[in-house]
C-alpha cells in the first residue's frame, strides 16, 4: 500500500487533487481512498489530505501517520509546517517550487522532487493571477516521480472530472510530469536531534478562552504581501480602516505600518489606496 | 496626522480565523468601534463562531457567548435580563448572527426578542448563503445566485426564489431601531452604531457581509463590491427610527446593476434578461423606498432626490470630504 499526504491551502485544490489522484487510480484498475482533513477550512488557511493506493480493498481508516509520499502545494508552508513529520525512511518529498531539490533536506534520507507549478498554473492560466491552482501540475509531476499511477489515467480522471478549464489543466498536468526533477538524498550523518519538548501554551490551560487571538499568527496563510511607498501616501487611512485583519497601525505621524505576523494578503488595501502606494508583491 | 473618521480602538483582535477579505470580519470591527468595550457579544453557530475561536483563544476583546443557531434572539433576552439584575444597565447587550441563523433558523427567536421590547441589539450579518459548511442556500440568497445546493448546470439556474426581506419582516415588529449597514461606508456605519448604542429597546441591523469564496471573486473587491451593491440599490443603506425612514446614502441616479452582478462568479451565469429583471427589481427596491421617505416626512420637508432630506440633517462626515464618491 502506498500512502500519500497532501498539504496545501484552503483554495489551491489540494483536495481536489487526493480524489483526482484516487480516481486515477481507479481508471488504472486499482483500488484507492482519499479523504481529507476537516480543520479551520478557510481559504488561504493550510489544508491537509490523504490518499491511500492498493491492489486489494483498503480496510485502514485512519489519518495517515507515516506516509510514503508527502506532497506539498506551497512552498511557504515549509516556514511553519512539519510537513515531513512522519515521512517513512526513503520516502519522497514533492514540493511546489522554482527551486531545485537540492535546496531541500530530509534528515532521514530519501528522494525529493520539485517542480514550479506555480508558474505552470499561471502559464496555463489555471487559477487567477493571485489564486494559482497549482493541482493537477502537482498531480502530473507526482504520477512522474512515483510510478504509481498512470499519466493516461490521470489526464483522464482531469477531463471527466474537472468542472472548469479540463484541456488547461490537462495541459498543465503534462507540464508537470515533464517539470518535475528528482534527486535522491542521503541520510544526514548527524543523527536528528531529538525533538525539542512541546513548547508551553502562552497561556494557561482551562475551560474558558482567555487570550486574546493575536497570540496567533496568520502570515503563513499569505501568498502576496503588501508593500507601502511612503513618498507616495497621504495618510488617509483608508488602509487602515479597510483591513478586515486589523494588520494595520500608524506610526506617530500618521503613517501606515503593516503587521505582518497578522496580514493575509487579501489586497484591498493595495486596491482601496487613492494614490496607488500600495502594492502587493509576491512572497519569496 | 489626518484626522481619523471613525474610532481608533480596536476590539476585534488580529489572528482571528476569517478568509483573506472577509466582509463579516470587517463588520465585527467597525460594529465593536462604535459599540465600545461595555458591551457583550451572543454569536450562535455560524462563521463568526469560527473566526472568533481558534482554540484557546478570542479575537474578541469583549465578552462573548456561544450559542445554539436557533437561539440568538433568546440568548440576547437572558443576557440582558441578567445584566440589568446586576445593575449592569449600561451594559450593551448584542446577537451577532449570520443570515442563516436569523432569516431561516433563527427567525421565531428574533420575533420573539423583538416583540418582548427586549433592549438589546440584534445584528444580522448576510453572506447570502450558510458559508461556514461550505455556500448552500438560505432564504436570503438572492434570486439565480449559485450555491452549492442551487446549482447552474442545464436547465438548473441557481436559486429560483427570491431573497427574503427581513427588514420588512423586522419593520412589522415597530423596532425602535433599524437601519443597513455597508461596512464599504465605514463612517456611515459607525455612526449608525453609535446611533443604535444610545436608544433603548429592540434594534436591528442588516449589515452586507460580502464573502469572497462563498461569492466567487477576488478577496481585494470586497471593498468595491459593497459600494457597487449600494449605488446600483441592491443594497440601499437607510434607517427606520420609530417609524419614519431615511436614506442615508442618496443616489441622483442608479449604477447599472450588470457591473455588480458580472464582478461575482455567483451570477456569471446571468443572461441579459436575468440582468434585467435584476435591474427592474432595483430600481422598484429604489423607488418604493423614496416613497416612502416621502410619506414619513412632512410635505414642507419632503426630500428631493440628490439633495438632503430636511435641513435636520447631519453634516456631511469627514470620509465624503476625503473624496469616497
Amino acid at each position: 500500500m502506498l500512502e500519500i499526504r497532501f498539504h496545501g491551502r484552503g483554495g489551491q485544490g489540494a483536495v481536489v487533487a487526493s480524489e483526482l489522484l484516487a480516481q486515477a487510480v481507479f481508471f488504472d484498475g486499482k483500488v484507492a481512498q482519499s479523504f481529507p482533513f476537516f480543520g479551520v477550512e478557510r481559504r488561504g488557511a493550510p489544508v491537509t489530505a490523504f490518499t491511500r493506493i492498493d491492489d486489494q480493498p483498503i480496510r485502514l481508516r485512519s489519518f495517515i501517520e507515516n506516509p510514503d509520499v508527502v506532497v506539498v502545494l506551497d512552498p511557504g508552508l515549509l516556514r511553519d509546517t512539519p510537513v515531513t513529520e512522519g515521512l517513512k525512511p526513503g520516502g519522497l518529498l514533492l514540493v511546489n517550487s522554482p527551486r531545485p531539490p537540492e535546496a531541500f533536506s530530509l534528515p532521514l534520507g530519501g528522494r525529493i522532487a520539485t517542480l514550479d507549478a506555480t508558474g505552470i498554473a499561471l502559464g496555463r492560466k489555471v487559477g487567477t493571477a493571485t489564486m494559482p491552482v497549482v493541482n493537477t501540475a502537482v498531480l502530473g509531476a507526482l504520477a512522474r516521480a512515483t510510478g504509481a499511477f498512470t499519466e493516461t489515467s490521470l489526464e483522464r480522471a482531469i477531463i471527466s472530472f474537472v468542472p472548469s478549464h479540463p484541456e488547461e489543466n490537462r495541459a498543465a498536468a503534462r507540464d508537470g510530469a515533464e517539470a518535475v526533477r528528482t534527486e535522491p538524498v542521503a541520510p544526514s550523518t548527524v543523527a536528528p536531534a531529538p525533538a525539542p519538548p512541546a513548547a508551553p501554551l502562552p497561556f494557561p490551560e482551562g475551560p474558558m478562552a482567555s487570550r486574546p487571538s493575536h497570540v496567533l499568527h496568520t502570515s503563513s496563510w499569505r501568498t502576496l504581501r503588501p508593500v507601502i511607498d511612503r513618498d507616495r501616501c497621504t495618510r488617509c487611512n483608508f488602509c487602515w480602516e479597510f483591513c478586515p485583519d486589523d494588520a494595520f497601525d500608524l506610526d506617530a505621524e500618521g503613517y501606515p505600518l503593516v503587521r505582518l505576523s497578522y496580514c493575509k494578503g487579501c489586497g484591498i488595501c493595495a486596491t482601496e489606496c487613492p494614490p496607488d502606494a500600495i502594492q502587493m508583491v509576491t512572497e519569496a | 496626522m489626518a484626522k481619523l473618521t471613525i474610532p481608533r480602538q480596536e476590539l476585534m483582535y488580529s489572528g482571528h480565523a476569517a478568509c483573506p477579505g472577509c466582509g463579516p470580519a470587517l463588520a465585527m470591527r467597525l460594529l465593536l468601534k462604535g459599540l465600545g468595550p461595555r458591551t457583550v457579544v451572543s454569536v450562535p453557530a455560524s462563521c463568526w463562531t469560527v473566526i472568533a475561536t481558534p482554540y484557546p483563544t478570542t479575537a474578541l476583546g469583549v465578552g462573548m457567548l456561544d450559542n445554539a443557531i436557533e437561539a440568538t434572539g433568546a440568548s440576547i433576552s437572558g443576557l440582558r435580563a441578567a445584566a440589568d439584575a446586576l445593575g449592569l444597565g449600561d451594559l450593551n447587550v448584542v446577537g451577532f448572527a449570520g443570515d442563516g441563523g436569523t432569516a431561516d433558523i433563527g427567525l421565531q427567536s428574533l420575533s420573539g426578542m423583538l416583540e418582548r421590547g427586549t433592549d438589546a441589539l440584534y445584528v444580522m450579518y448576510d453572506n447570502e448563503a450558510y458559508m461556514n459548511t461550505g455556500v448552500q442556500r438560505s432564504s436570503a440568497t438572492p434570486q439565480g445566485a449559485w450555491t452549492t445546493t442551487t446549482p447552474v448546470a442545464g436547465e438548473a439556474r441557481g436559486k429560483l426564489e427570491p431573497k427574503k426581506d427581513i427588514m420588512a419582516i423586522v419593520l412589522a415588529h415597530h423596532p425602535v431601531y433599524a437601519a443597513t449597514l455597508n461596512p464599504s461606508f465605514p463612517e456611515d456605519f459607525v455612526r449608525k452604531v453609535e446611533k443604535a448604542r444610545e436608544r433603548k429597546g429592540p434594534r436591528f441591523f442588516h449589515v452586507y457581509a460580502a464573502c469572497p469564496p462563498g461569492w466567487r471573486y477576488d478577496s481585494d473587491q470586497t471593498i468595491e463590491l459593497g459600494r457597487l451593491a449600494t449605488y446600483a440599490g441592491i443594497f440601499p443603506l437607510y434607517e427606520v427610527e420609530m417609524g419614519r425612514l431615511r436614506i442615508t446614502r442618496r443616489m441622483g441616479q442608479l449604477k447599472p446593476v450588470e457591473e455588480y452582478l458580472k464582478a461575482q462568479g455567483r451570477f456569471r451565469h446571468f443572461s441579459p434578461e436575468e440582468v434585467q429583471q435584476v435591474q427592474e427589481q432595483a430600481r422598484a427596491r429604489w423607488d418604493d423606498l423614496l416613497a416612502r421617505e416621502r410619506a414619513a416626512n412632512p410635505p414642507e420637508r419632503a426630500a428631493v432626490p440628490g439633495e438632503p432630506a430636511s435641513p435636520a440633517l447631519p453634516p456631511p462626515v469627514a470620509g465624503e470630504a476625503l473624496g469616497r464618491t
